[in-house]
């Protein structure tokens, strides 16, 4: 066996657990059988949002096949697919390529650049083939049935998805490798890989933001006409926004003739032209940007009186536990990348375009008309809430609170500071970020649209309160399976299910309390109170729960 | 002083029994060292008294209060040292310092002068600003024994303290673990290797598949092992791992 694929035969097994699937004990069983009861469980609870998006899928296709522009539902998913596998890969290579600790032993071994970074793109590449399933599969699965297609559009279709995600992952990480290259150079290596991630994620912010507003500038109505006179000219149009997709797009909608077989080998020719690129760039700058980059600095500089009493100051104890796990999280760079960055990204997103629109030009939606009245009032909120509370549910600050500590965590049992005040630090913790975050949100929201006051005001009341229960729950469930046994710290945030856990509560507790907002309510001042008495009675009972069940438990989980 | 009175713990549902009634009492004054092949038991133990793991049966008091029952106060009464010193990485030693100094509610003036008198000791002034990730492992446990002395503990408890150190700062943690023992307080450490406990330990107690086979002075041990054959045979093989 080559070294490459021995690599990447003990990558794939370390990081998907395959090894326990091959020991036949009982208590293995045990544990494969629980995994796959988390799993069931993840599927069945993204069933309802999957079939909601086919059901759209379905009503588009049916709405745009009379207009021949039915061809926009793959584009669609593509689109979509390819944006989410750029932004997950982003993540995804910073993590895998770059925080992972089995990098530097493997830099011991006599493997060259491109196999070690081509084995970790594999790993990636699996991970995204499952990201890949629910936003592809529907709009494939739709377009191939309700349009009949032949043996060759399945084809091309298996074809597709395998190759979809190869270009938005090369061009993921392409920047990442040459920014990291640079950012081991600096002595400060933590700090430098932050910034560098930082870096790496404003070009790909960057990137999108080129491609939407190509897309945008020709929103006026004659080009629309014709756009819809061309067959499939709104999928031209979508695929704007990740260009390598029209030519996939055009091979699924031609299956079977010889433009689809040109489109095909179109896309796949790109594709692969990606990879290439990838992997000179990998085989040159990779090694580089990993040789050394676990070495740290020193000052060792002889402290004085005065630098004991500028350093030795006393602060209460819940106080200095919670500065302890702030300062964790802000030094440790996957926890940086992946707890509080994620804050920070979607007000940012949202902001950006607006502040670099010119200001001349009108906004295609007219918010002032639109936000005089109560009922968009009362959906804007709901929106704002939705994604303030989603933001706490995707941060995995307490989901991962106990499984961050690891091997360490027997500090916590043993230090003489009752469980109950770690617990309300780690809470504490997440909701400083959370609140930072939903008070980002709420100003990239102000730059626009015109918000009164009274409506900012009422925004970040409601705000604070809907975030309590998500950061509760991440916590209780962090509490009631921590994930401690891990031998790098990316493994902790990025390979914890607590985190899908904490993000579908936060789905499942937003979307229901929000929907009867929107569908019931006609008043944005009822509308408030309603949420804060909804989310104020969820957050006061998670709290008990954590006051109570958490802390036995937290009391009885060996160090 | 430490009180162990009849303290079980098993695993898997009681088939696997890692500790299995033991009682032990270690006074004021002495330095107590725990013997034992690896994986005889010690470390269970030690996290059974420090508050990590509960016991499935008996009680453990340290200067009078109980794990269990009071653990704050328990807590309070003692110093750690863990066997892995790799902690906190990313905080600099004096954070950590600061840190543990919060926890255990020492005042601003005297954790100065603590901090000041330990770190000249271990020779970690200069070292005590940069994160302790750049440190070596014995700076490493150096730094966890000074967070551990910070508050002056009536009892200190050393899990494998020796295991990394250096010839000198291993000579140096002994003259203190002396010291504290001498002002009348207690030390109690695990430890695999014989030769350490012989030279410094007032009594022992050694323990092997979870029971405490015997425990006195080393001198008593000695004479015991000669006319024992399994104490002997277990002499034999802590003796195999120096």
């Amino acid at each position: 066996m080559s070294r490459f694929w021995a690599l990447l035969k003990m990558l794939l097994i370390n990081y998907f657990g395959i090894s326990a699937l091959q020991i036949k004990d009982k208590k293995n069983r045990v544990k494969y059988l629980k995994k796959l009861g988390v799993g069931i469980i993840l599927v069945a609870a993204l069933a309802p949002t999957v079939y909601l998006y086919t059901w759209l899928l379905i009503q588009g296709f049916e709405l745009l096949a009379p207009v021949g522009q039915e061809g926009a539902i793959i584009t669609l998913g593509l689109v979509m697919v390819s944006s989410i596998v750029f932004f997950f890969g982003i993540f995804y290579v910073i993590n895998f390529f770059y925080f992972a600790a089995d990098t530097q032993n493997l830099l011991a071994l006599p493997l060259r650049g491109w196999e070690v970074l081509g084995a970790r793109f594999a790993v990636i590449l699996c991970y995204e083939y499952l990201t890949e399933l629910p936003f592809l599969l529907p709009p494939l699965l739709v377009y191939g049935i309700k349009s009949g297609s032949s043996l060759v559009y399945w084809v091309f279709a298996l074809i597709g998805y395998l190759l979809t995600p190869l270009l938005p992952l090369s061009l993921a990480s392409i920047p990442t490798v040459v920014v990291m290259r640079f950012a081991n150079l600096s002595r400060r290596k933590d700090l430098f890989k932050i910034l560098g991630s930082l870096l790496v994620i404003a070009l790909a912010i960057g990137y999108q933001f080129l491609f939407q507003k190509s897309g945008s500038n020709s929103m006026d109505p004659v080009f629309i006409q014709n756009l819809l006179s061309d067959r499939n000219g709104l999928m031209n149009l979508i695929s704007r926004i990740f260009p390598s997709t029209r030519y996939l797009g055009l091979a699924l909608v031609n299956a079977g003739s010889a433009v689809g077989v040109m489109h095909l080998l179109q896309f796949a020719g790109l594709s692969l032209l990606a990879v290439v690129l990838a992997w000179l760039v990998g085989e040159k700058l990779y090694f580089q940007g990993l040789v050394g980059s676990g070495e740290t600095t020193t000052r060792r500089k002889e402290l004085e009186g005065k630098d004991y009493k500028r350093l030795g100051k006393g602060a209460p104890a819940t106080l200095s536990y919670l500065s302890k796990e702030i300062r964790l999280l802000l030094r440790t760079p996957p926890y940086f990348i992946n707890c509080v960055v994620t804050n920070l990204l979607v007000p940012v997103l949202l902001a950006v375009p607006f502040l670099l629109q010119s200001h001349k030009q009108n906004s295609p939606i007219p918010w002032e008309g639109l936000m005089a009245r109560p009922q968009s009032q009362i959906v804007f909120m709901a929106a704002i809430i939705g994604l303030v509370m989603f933001l706490a549910g995707s941060n995995a600050i307490t989901a991962t609170s106990l499984s961050r500590e690891g091997k360490e965590f027997f500090i916590s049992k043993y230090i003489p500071l009752p469980y109950k005040k770690q617990i309300q630090a780690k809470l504490l913790s997440a909701y400083v970020f959370g609140a930072l975050g939903a008070v980002l949100l709420i100003i990239a929201a102000r730059i626009l649209i015109p918000l009164t006051i009274s409506l900012i005001s009422i925004l970040v009341l409601v705000s604070l309160v809907a975030m309590a229960p998500v950061i509760e729950f991440g916590l209780l469930i962090d509490i009631l399976r921590p994930k401690q046994e891990w031998v790098n710290e990316q493994q902790a945030v990025k390979q914890n299910l607590n985190v899908v856990f904490s993000m579908l509560f936060a789905l499942l507790l937003g979307g229901a309390i929000l929907y009867m907002v929107i569908r019931f309510i006609h008043s944005p001042f009822l509308a408030a109170g309603f949420m804060l008495l909804c989310f104020g009675l969820a957050a006061l009972t998670l709290y008990y729960l954590l006051m109570t069940w958490g802390i036995e438990r937290y009391q009885n989980l060996e160090g | 002083m430490i009180e162990i009175s009849k303290v079980s713990k098993s695993y898997n549902r009681g088939v696997n029994k890692a500790v299995d009634g033991v009682s032990l009492s270690i006074r004021n004054g002495e330095i107590f060292g725990f013997l034992g092949p690896n994986g005889a038991g010690k470390t269970t133990l030690i996290k059974m008294i420090i508050g990590i793991l509960h016991a499935d049966e008996g009680s453990i008091q340290i200067n009078g209060k109980d794990i269990r029952i009071d653990p704050l106060e328990a807590k309070m009464q003692f110093g750690f040292v863990p066997d892995d010193p790799n902690i906190f990485a990313r905080l600099s030693g004096m954070e950590y310092l600061n840190f543990m100094a919060d926890m255990y509610r020492v005042p601003p003036a005297l954790r100065l002068s603590r901090m000041q008198e330990l770190l000249k000791r271990f020779d970690m002034s200069a070292a005590v600003g940069d994160q302790i990730q750049s440190y070596s492992h014995g700076m490493k446990q150096k730094i966890v024994v000074i967070g551990a002395l910070l508050h002056n503990p009536p009892v200190w408890i050393l899990d494998e303290p020796m295991t990394g150190l250096d010839p000198r700062s291993s000579f140096d943690l002994k003259e203190m673990m002396r010291e504290h023992a001498e002002a009348g307080k207690t030390v109690f450490f695990s430890t695999h290797v014989l030769d350490v406990a012989e030279k410094i330990c007032d009594r022992v107690a050694i323990i092997n598949k979870g029971k405490v086979v015997f425990c006195g002075s080393m001198k008593e041990i000695r004479a015991h092992a000669r006319e024992n054959q399994s104490l002997e045979n277990l002499f034999l093989e802590m003796t195999e791992n120096e």
